[in-house]
């Protein structure tokens, strides 16, 4: 006996589905729920429109304060309290802020749920917010965000948006702020956010075992005593990129790796590219065997992993290429991985690639979306982007049909080596002087 | 609202589980779920960090990266683009009891996912070349600087466990390995290394999801049937200690980090024993939520350390007494001393303090959230299945934990601390921001 030579074929695929959702509508908001029959756990993630994007200049930092100080007592009980009650029902709140929203999240076994909502709802509506309270969390999220930029990686992903989006206010500072801007934010600026942003109705997605689930009690625990009405959006910022390439060093002596972060300014999510981008930056270095991560980690050894990719939101998107390289070889890893951009830019992808691309891509929306924390933030991508019910087997049927023609084309038309930014996140004494083969170095002064 | 009691669970594994064994000793497990149309296909092999000789530091680990490399039939670089090119997710880790490797995939390549496996199980060596030994050797340390050397208190983990276990004792290393070994790595060792452990006798595997028993049983018995069974694998290094350490350690670090910040650790009992799971509850009362003794009283009362930094949790190892790792990081103007002092006494307070019944509720709820989340994802439940057969013989006792857990009295909880958090028996690691010496 011995070993099957032959890779079998597959059998038979289910066909895809996404789960059945439903809404109810009362108190001013909506319930968006997905049916997921026999999850024993549920999620639920109420969704408000006030996300970073609304801070004031040089307050960057002022909804993540926010965030955390829902946890420090409300108007019923002391935050000792609070705590006790809501992970008495195993439940923990995570409260969370990105550039379209503000979101708060519980999951809890289905039954607790509603519980659990009642008390999520307690602390984004009703929270305390005592002057000394907020003080406090915001001087702890001071030392919280020295910590994370003691780190690699933060000071680089600052100098990166900084030079992409320093033109467009909110958005060339980081996402929570910094320890400067974090440090000016005051009480009142975290109640007038809360007061301004925070009472307002907004969406509540839930996914679990509906048939357990009481929508009209949610949407009664997530909505009652709001007012508002929907905000209007603003449009998209604009595609703008440099004249010529740009090279950034964020110094960090002693360092044995050097962050890459690698990037240009790219399309809002809204764009009809979406797929073809999204399948372009899967073959130049989203999956394992992509471009990027075989020259630089498999053939060359320089790193344990480096990907690509587009993200994108209401107003932009950008194009970024990340990896932690060893000191050593920063200059060739950089090199060739211009190297790969500029080829995948230039020459497009192949058939071969783009059949891994599709299928992987296609097939994640059932691999990694199994539980109900994933289909709730399946469902807040549907709010966010105002996409239809349906998306999901749309995108699936899109991402499968995509050709080697579209995604090559929207690699040259949304891949751009010679306007990147390059910052280089390491030890300048070591690595200074051979990133001038990249053009002029300018000192970071972040 | 209703008022929370401690939650009732008489089973932790609602799905059904169905075994056989080949004829060369692979165990196979399957548990059939057509909730999603996907399939997850799972190895455990019984190898770990724990097997490696002084001066191999790293190679269980370093193997793991090897077998992704291509075998008989699997050109090299195959391996990923097959699983990701029919849509699947797969990784693998290794640590100091077993190495476990996985995918998930679209239901419909379950085939696929076996083939591949089997491959690799029985037809690795005749793939294996220096070339790839060398590339993969620098994957791994540059593995081993971004996660452990290049960032701040990244190293606590390798500090802790010689300080935690003798010289000789199976887990005294890490298993990331030192430089030096991995350095040393020569590719007749890994052929000896895969021929030794990677046999059919030494593994489980298990299949969870849009699958049928009989079905995989039959898949099982074609692509593994005729992989041959290896005699006299070798035990590792009896892992046995007499009970906690008898004498408390100290280590300082003076390295650039942000603030000063202290790592206690204790051993306790193996993964699995009810000592273990009274554990459980302890490092979930003591350093678990915002509704931890830790938190409620060091940072939110006290307010010396920092609160996103604060914690307590058991290392999940089997083979052993497994750690409990208690941390703590000062807030700004605190010194050391008063941090250290602060967690001296709250973790006093689990032996001289009853833990209360709103406290023991608060710990089960958590820890049923936490098993459920665990068992959401077929991945989750093939590898909980993968675990239990391997260490205890039986997947069906994975459903016993959750309950255990639930079971678990204040009195126990106040046992375990008596027994395994004396001062005199604890590991203390503190981190000091300077230029390193």
């Amino acid at each position: 006996m011995s070993l099957v030579t032959t890779r079998p074929g597959a059998g038979s695929a289910r066909p895809y589905a996404f789960p059945a959702i439903r809404r109810v509508t009362a108190h001013g908001g909506t319930v968006i729920a997905a049916h997921m029959p026999g999850q024993i756990l549920a999620s639920a993630l109420l969704l408000l429109d006030a996300g970073a994007a609304r801070e004031t200049d040089g307050r960057e930092g002022t909804a993540t304060v926010l965030a955390k100080s829902l946890e420090e007592g409300t108007r019923r009980r002391d935050s000792a309290a609070y705590a006790l009650a809501l992970e008495s029902l195993g439940a923990e709140l995570s409260p969370g802020v990105d550039w379209d929203t503000f979101r708060v999240g519980v999951s809890a076994p289905g039954p607790l749920l509603a519980d659990a909502v009642r008390l999520a709802a307690e602390a984004a509506r009703t929270p305390k917010l005592d002057p000394e309270d907020v003080a406090r969390v915001r001087d702890d999220e001071v030392t919280a965000l020295r910590m994370d930029w003691a780190q690699p990686g933060p000071r680089a992903d600052a100098a990166l948006r900084a030079d992409l989006f320093g033109a467009d206010g909110r958005y060339g500072r980081p996402l929570h702020g910094d320890p400067t801007s974090v440090a000016a934010v005051t009480v009142d600026d975290v109640l007038a956010f809360h007061e301004a942003w925070l009472r307002r109705p907004g969406v509540l997605l839930v996914a679990g075992d509906l048939d357990a689930l009481d929508l009209a009690a949610l949407a009664e625990a997530a909505f009652e005593g709001t007012s508002g009405d929907p905000l209007e959006q603003t449009g998209p910022l604009g595609v703008v990129l440099p004249a010529r390439r740009r090279t950034i060093l964020v110094d960090r002596p002693d360092s044995v790796q050097s962050t890459l972060r690698l990037g240009h300014r790219a399309p809002e999510r809204a764009t009809p590219d979406y797929v073809p981008m999204t399948l372009a930056a899967t073959v130049l270095g989203g999956a394992f065997t992509s471009r990027l991560n075989h020259l630089i980690r498999e053939v060359k050894g320089y790193t344990y992993g480096i990907r690509g990719s587009y993200a994108m939101t209401r107003r932009w998107g950008r194009f970024e290429v990340a990896a932690g390289v060893q000191t050593a070889v920063t200059a060739p890893a950089i090199r060739d991985t211009l190297g790969e951009i500029a080829r995948t830019q230039a020459e497009g992808i192949t058939e071969d690639e783009l059949e891994v691309a599709r299928s992987w891509r296609a097939g994640q929306l059932s691999v990694e979306m199994q539980t109900p924390g994933a289909i709730a933030g399946a469902l807040s991508t549907l709010v966010v982007h105002g996409l239809p019910d349906d998306y999901y087997a749309t995108l699936r049927r899109e991402y499968l049909e995509a050709t080697v023609e579209q995604v090559s084309k929207a690699a040259a038309e949304h891949l751009s080596v010679d306007a990147l930014t390059l910052v280089v996140e390491g030890d300048g004494a070591a690595i200074r002087a051979e990133l001038a083969e990249f053009g002029e170095v300018v000192d970071s002064t972040i | 609202m209703t008022s929370p009691s401690a939650p009732v669970a008489t089973t932790g594994y609602p799905w059904p589980i169905e075994t056989t064994q080949l004829a060369n000793g692979l165990r196979v497990v399957v548990s059939e779920d057509r909730t999603a149309p996907v399939v997850c296909v799972n190895l455990w092999y019984d190898v770990g960090s724990r097997h490696e000789p002084p001066g191999q530091t790293g190679f269980a680990h370093l193997f793991e990266h090897l077998m992704f490399e291509g075998s008989q039939h699997v050109k090299k670089t195959e391996h990923m683009k097959l699983v990701q090119g029919n849509g699947g997710s797969l990784n693998a880790t290794t640590n100091p009891d077993r190495t476990n490797y996985f995918e998930t995939m679209p239901s419909e390549h379950l085939e696929l996912a076996l083939w591949l496996e089997a491959d690799r199980m029985g037809g690795l060596v005749p793939a294996l070349t220096q070339e790839t030994l060398d590339n993969q050797r620098e994957v791994v340390k540059n593995e081993r600087r971004q996660r452990y050397e290049n960032v701040p208190y990244g190293d606590a983990w390798l500090r802790l466990l010689p300080l935690l276990y003798p010289e000789g004792h199976p887990y005294h290393h890490s298993t990331i390995g030192s430089m030096e070994d991995l350095n040393g790595a020569a590719l007749d060792t890994f052929k000896a290394f895969h021929q030794q452990y990677y046999a059919p006798n030494n593994a489980v595997l298990t299949v969870v999801g849009d699958a049928a028993a009989a079905e995989v049983f039959a898949l099982a018995e074609k692509y593994f049937g005729a992989i041959a069974t290896v005699p006299d694998i070798p035990a590792a290094p009896d892992g046995t200690l007499p009970g906690p350490a008898e004498q408390a350690v100290r280590e300082t670090v003076t390295a650039k980090v942000p603030a000063p910040r202290i790592y206690l650790s204790h051993r306790t009992y193996p993964f699995g024993t009810a000592g273990y799971d009274a554990v459980t509850v302890l490092a979930t009362v003591l350093g678990n939520g915002r509704g931890s003794r830790l938190y409620q009283r060091l940072a939110d009362g006290a307010r010396i350390a920092q609160p996103d930094y604060i914690g307590a949790y058991g290392v999940d190892l089997a083979h052993a007494p497994a750690p409990l790792i208690i941390t703590a990081t000062a807030k700004d103007g605190v010194d050391l001393e008063t941090l250290e002092a602060g967690l001296a006494e709250v973790v006093q307070s689990l032996i001289d303090e009853p833990v209360g019944e709103d406290e023991l509720n608060r710990a089960k709820a958590l820890l049923t959230t936490s098993w459920w989340r665990g068992v959401s994802t077929v991945y989750g439940r093939a590898d909980l299945l993968g675990r239990y057969t391997t260490q205890f013989g039986d997947p069906a006792t994975a459903a016993d934990r959750l309950p255990k857990w639930l079971a678990v009295t204040a009195e126990d909880v106040t046992e375990a601390a008596r027994h395994v958090l004396r001062p005199e028996s604890r590991v203390t690691l503190t981190y000091v921001p300077g230029e390193p010496s």
